[in-house]
């Protein structure tokens, strides 16, 4: 407490004594504010790349703010439109999207962010501010007592011996949205831009199996905590969750393919250290960033040049005939019919649960 | 008769039970007292004969029929509380109506009813208004109606007039005592006011410890109390302590006193009111007699209460309050005054000292 | 009658005290209520493009879109219908509690204690219970099983959603529901026995008019609580109960559509009014 006054003392002097001390001691350590997903993400993204990052940058510190969900992220930055407090925001492609369209995020070039070179060319997206920064994709947990194989194919989902065992965040979810395109695919369905019908009536067959269309706390906790034995989510997480609960879940990628889903770094407009923040944007692309937290967290690498180890290959989908396998999405695209996507769901599928 | 109680008790768990081994009858039309201080056990009579309160044991019967298991909305009883308890959300005519309704008349009889009760009450103009627009006196006139007209079986009054002012109080006796002569109806008036049971109750039970003390005529009950409790409880009165001689006389300190029909050994309490004590000027005295009994005392304290002469005299007995009317004459005697005190034989009550005890 | 209060007050200079003392409230009252809810008014007017992002400049777009919905319709109609089936089963549930608590001679602050006691701990925290009591290989479904009965869906449905939402309401119930007995009293219903009345028509004639007040007060709230609750719907629902909470959760937490969000608790607000306006009018009939 006396601490506190006294350091309140010392700043309102600051204010009209020290000023030019102060802007010196700014100018040597600058601060910037990253705000990305909380939970695993947050405890691993800290250790592989922003304590490495400040580190080899001791003039920069860097906080991490971490967020629930991509949407809340960018929620955030709408009420802070006039001052906002955040430099770096890494989130969903379709989220980046929306943010870019409203001018919260600075669309970034090659030319301030020299690094960008080294990305597959999948990372640079049309219309979004920043660069992909991880890729992941959509994969299926499964209870291991209950499966003596491991499953193969997402047809696991309408087999009838998992009665009430499934659990599916449905749309809006963007999981629910990836479902929707798999089963398109399965179903022989076409263009997803045309129509999605024969995905929907295929989900339609699965509906009266699944328990719950929006598991709590998560997925992978359902799987996990034996509350379902089949579920669908993200990799990168599935494969983490499945390492500190191995006696009860593992993760399968299905031969259909999958669906990729897309994280993007983005600077954001009006921050007040943009070279900072370009700065750690650049590393946070760099290969030794991106190798370090895939071998960490298994998102897969946007940079070419990111050396990872077969073990952390396997768990990923950066092998290449994975990579061959997947389903082309693009997701700007599909948010502009995900409203579509809901309502079609609520009629078709979950009404039939 | 037409109200029988018989050995009624109630007991609530292991204490001492709150009525035993009461049992008394009423003819039809009587009206019925039951008097006593509070805790003595008298509204919990009331309400076991109503029904809301169960009976240990005993039996109640109504024109023969046993009712004692009966629910209260099975006995046809006319029961008015003491907070007179209108229901707070019904017009003072839905509230006259709703035993009506119970019993399913007819809506128009209703009607005609309800308009008939009131009037009895002399509460013809209120039937539309709700019982908070209405003073204490009028509501109770509609506790009165609606527990009238049901025409129940018995007319139940728990402590009816106790919530009103003492003047209302009078009319109101007057008038539940004139209603209940014109319909005839058996009624038990629960009070712990003997001079209103005094007033209007044909018969008078004295209860005391949940137990009847007596049972009789208002006369009986002040004039032949059965217990010094009764005698107290009714109306003011003095004690003396005695000794029986074997002649049939009393011995009170160094005087003697002749009871009515006397005898009987050992210890003995004797009471008498004071307002039927006459005093004289010592000397004036002729000695006592078989129908008069005097006793010598020196005036103590005197009280002015306008319509009476409260004296307080010391007398070899032991102290005695003595009531005379006044006049518009000066005091007749002051503090220190030698006097006689002289009184009738027959107004001397005895009571073996272990029922006083 | 109040207002004449204050003026005289303020004539005599203890209105300026009054006029200082309230003015924290007022200003606590403008930050923290009527400037949101002005902004929530005005977000409702803007639009969003179908990725999300909000358009510049406001119209009614986003309202005649929302009006022309039926999806959005039944979605107010179930929302309603849940909100009052909820407070009815709490309700009925309730009052015999509450009836049994404002009898009670001994230990009847126990018993309100007792009551209450669920607020003490968090809705989430008696939902996740729930969730283990009702859930797939919760406590329920297995002794049902024990009896050879084929449990229903206890969770992820209506169901789940309506009995979560009862318990955790019960207590605001009872709550209310004690507070208006306030005009009960026994010799009444004493009195309508030696009128006639058995027990349950004393209890349809003068029990149950005389609690009204208590009762309304009670539905009033727990159908406000149970319209605008969104944690217990979605962590007990499955993602099968659509309500207008929960998918103003979603448009706001999810999609990023913020006006259909606003629009939407605007409606819930027009909701709450027009219970209240119903609930002064039959307070006003049964006072």
């Amino acid at each position: 407490m006396q601490n506190f006054t006294r350091r309140k003392v010392l700043a309102l002097g600051a204010m009209g004594v020290a000023m030019p001390w102060v802007t010196k001691a700014s100018a040597q350590e600058r601060k910037i504010t990253v705000a990305a997903y909380s939970d695993i993400f947050e405890d691993i993204y800290k250790k592989a790349v922003i304590e490495p990052f400040m580190k080899a940058n001791p003039g920069i510190r860097v906080d991490y703010m971490g967020m629930p969900t991509s949407a809340q992220n960018l929620g955030m930055l709408r009420a802070q439109k006039a001052a906002p407090q955040i430099d770096v925001c890494i989130m969903d492609v379709v989220v980046a999207k929306a943010g870019g369209d409203e001018g919260i995020y600075k669309p970034v070039t090659a030319e301030q962010l020299p690094v960008m070179k080294q990305l597959v060319p999948a990372a640079i997206i049309e219309g979004v501010p920043g660069p992909a920064v991880t890729f992941d994709t959509i994969v299926m947990m499964y209870a291991l007592s209950k499966f003596p194989t491991p499953p193969t194919s997402w047809k696991e989902l309408w087999n009838k011996q998992h009665a009430g065992r499934i659990a599916i965040d449905a749309p809006p979810n963007l999981l629910g949205v990836g479902l929707t395109l798999i089963a398109n695919k399965l179903a022989g369905g076409g263009d997803y831009r045309q129509s999605i019908d024969k995905g929907i009536q295929l989900l339609g067959e699965m509906a009266p199996l699944v328990q719950t269309w929006d598991p709590k706390p998560n997925p992978y906790a359902a799987v996990a905590n034996g509350v379902v034995d089949l579920g669908i989510g993200y990799n990168a997480r599935a494969q983490t969750i499945s390492k500190q609960n191995a006696d009860r879940m593992a993760v399968a990628m299905p031969e259909e393919g999958s669906i990729a889903q897309i994280n993007t770094i983005n600077l954001v407009n009006g921050s007040k250290q943009p070279e900072a923040a370009l700065q750690f944007m650049s590393y946070a692309l760099s290969a030794e960033a991106q190798a370090t937290f895939t071998e960490a967290l298994y998102y897969v690498p946007t940079n070419k040049g990111a050396a990872i180890s077969e073990e952390a290959r396997k768990k990923t989908a950066a092998t290449p005939e994975r990579m061959a396998r997947m389903i082309d999405v693009d997701w700007i695209e599909v948010a502009k019919f995900r409203d579509k996507i809901t309502e079609q769901w609520r009629r078709n599928v979950i009404s039939r649960s | 008769m037409y109200l029988e109680v018989e050995s009624l008790e109630k007991r609530y768990g292991h204490f001492a039970p709150s009525v035993s081994d009461l049992s008394f009858s009423l003819g039809q039309g009587e009206l019925l007292g039951l008097l006593g201080p509070s805790g003595c056990g008298k509204t919990t009579t009331l309400r076991m004969i109503s029904g809301l309160v169960q009976a240990t044991s005993g039996k109640i019967k109504v024109g023969g029929q046993d009712v004692t298991r009966l629910p209260t909305y099975r006995r046809n009883m006319g029961v008015m509380f003491q907070s007179y308890a209108l229901f707070p959300h019904m017009t003072i005519a839905e509230n006259v109506a709703f035993g009506l309704q119970m019993r399913k008349a007819r809506h128009a009889d209703i009607a005609k009813r309800v308009e008939s009760a009131l009037a009895m009450v002399h509460l013809s103009g209120v039937a539309e208004r709700k019982p908070r627009e209405l003073s204490g006196g009028q509501q109770q006139r509609v506790a009165l109606a609606r527990a009238l007209v049901i025409e129940p079986d018995i007319l139940l009054l728990d402590e009816p007039l106790s919530n009103l002012d003492a003047k209302l109080r009078d009319n109101m006796r007057g008038e539940i005592r004139d209603i209940q002569q014109r319909l005839r109806m058996t009624t038990v008036f629960v009070t712990h006011d003997q001079t209103e049971a005094m007033a209007i109750c044909d018969r008078i039970i004295v209860m005391n410890r949940g137990k009847l003390e007596q049972i009789g005529t208002p006369h009986d009950i002040y004039e032949n109390p059965a217990t010094p409790m009764v005698a107290e409880f009714v109306g003011r009165i003095n004690r003396l302590e005695g000794q029986w001689r074997s002649d049939g006389a009393i011995a009170v300190g160094d005087s003697l006193l002749q009871v009515k029909d006397g005898g009987g050994t050992g210890r003995v309490l004797i009471m008498i009111r004071p307002h039927r004590i006459d005093l004289g000027a010592w000397g004036t005295a002729s000695a006592g007699s078989a129908e008069e009994n005097t006793i010598a005392g020196t005036i103590r304290h005197v009280t002015y209460v306008g319509d009476t002469f409260q004296y307080e005299v010391a007398t070899t007995g032991g102290l005695l309050q003595v009531e005379k009317a006044t006049s518009s004459m000066a005091d007749p005697f002051q503090p220190g005054d030698a006097v006689t005190l002289r009184w009738k034989t027959r107004d001397t009550l005895t009571f073996s000292t272990e029922i006083a005890g | 009658m109040t207002v004449s209060t204050v003026d005289a007050d303020a004539r005599s200079g203890g209105g300026r005290l009054l006029l200082t003392l309230l003015l924290p409230i007022i200003f606590v009252n403008v930050i923290a209520f009527i400037a949101p809810v002005a902004n929530l008014v005005a977000m409702s007017f803007r639009e969003a493009t179908a990725t999300g992002s909000m358009k510049e400049g406001m119209d009614l777009a986003t309202w005649s879109s929302l009006v022309g919905d039926a999806y959005y319709w039944s979605m107010l109609w179930r929302t309603i219908w849940i909100g009052a089936l909820i407070t009815l089963v709490t309700l009925v549930l309730s009052y015999p509690l509450a009836l049994f608590v404002s009898r009670a001679e001994k230990a009847k602050a126990l018993l309100i204690v007792l009551c209450i006691s669920p607020l003490l701990i968090s809705a989430v925290v008696r939902t996740y219970g729930w969730m283990v009591i009702l859930g797939d290989q919760g406590f329920l479904p297995a002794l049902l099983r024990s009896f050879n009965v084929t449990p229903p869906r206890l969770i992820n449905s209506q169901l789940g959603v309506v009995i979560g939402m009862t318990e955790i309401l019960m207590p605001y119930m009872i709550l209310s529901l004690l507070s208006g007995f306030g005009k009960l009293d026994t010799t009444l219903e004493q009195a309508a026995e030696t009128l006639g009345a058995g027990p349950l028509t004393v209890f349809r004639r003068i029990v149950l008019p005389l609690s009204m007040p208590g009762v309304l007060l009670g539905c009033l709230l727990c159908f406000v609580l149970a319209v605008s609750s969104f944690i217990t719907p979605k962590m007990l629902g499955g993602g099968r109960v659509a309500l207008l909470a929960t998918e103003i959760y979603d448009q706001a937490i999810v999609t990023l559509n913020w006006p259909v969000a606003a629009c939407l608790s605007v409606l819930i607000l027009i909701v709450f009014g027009t219970a209240l306006l119903f609930y002064g009018q039959l307070s006003k009939i049964v006072e």
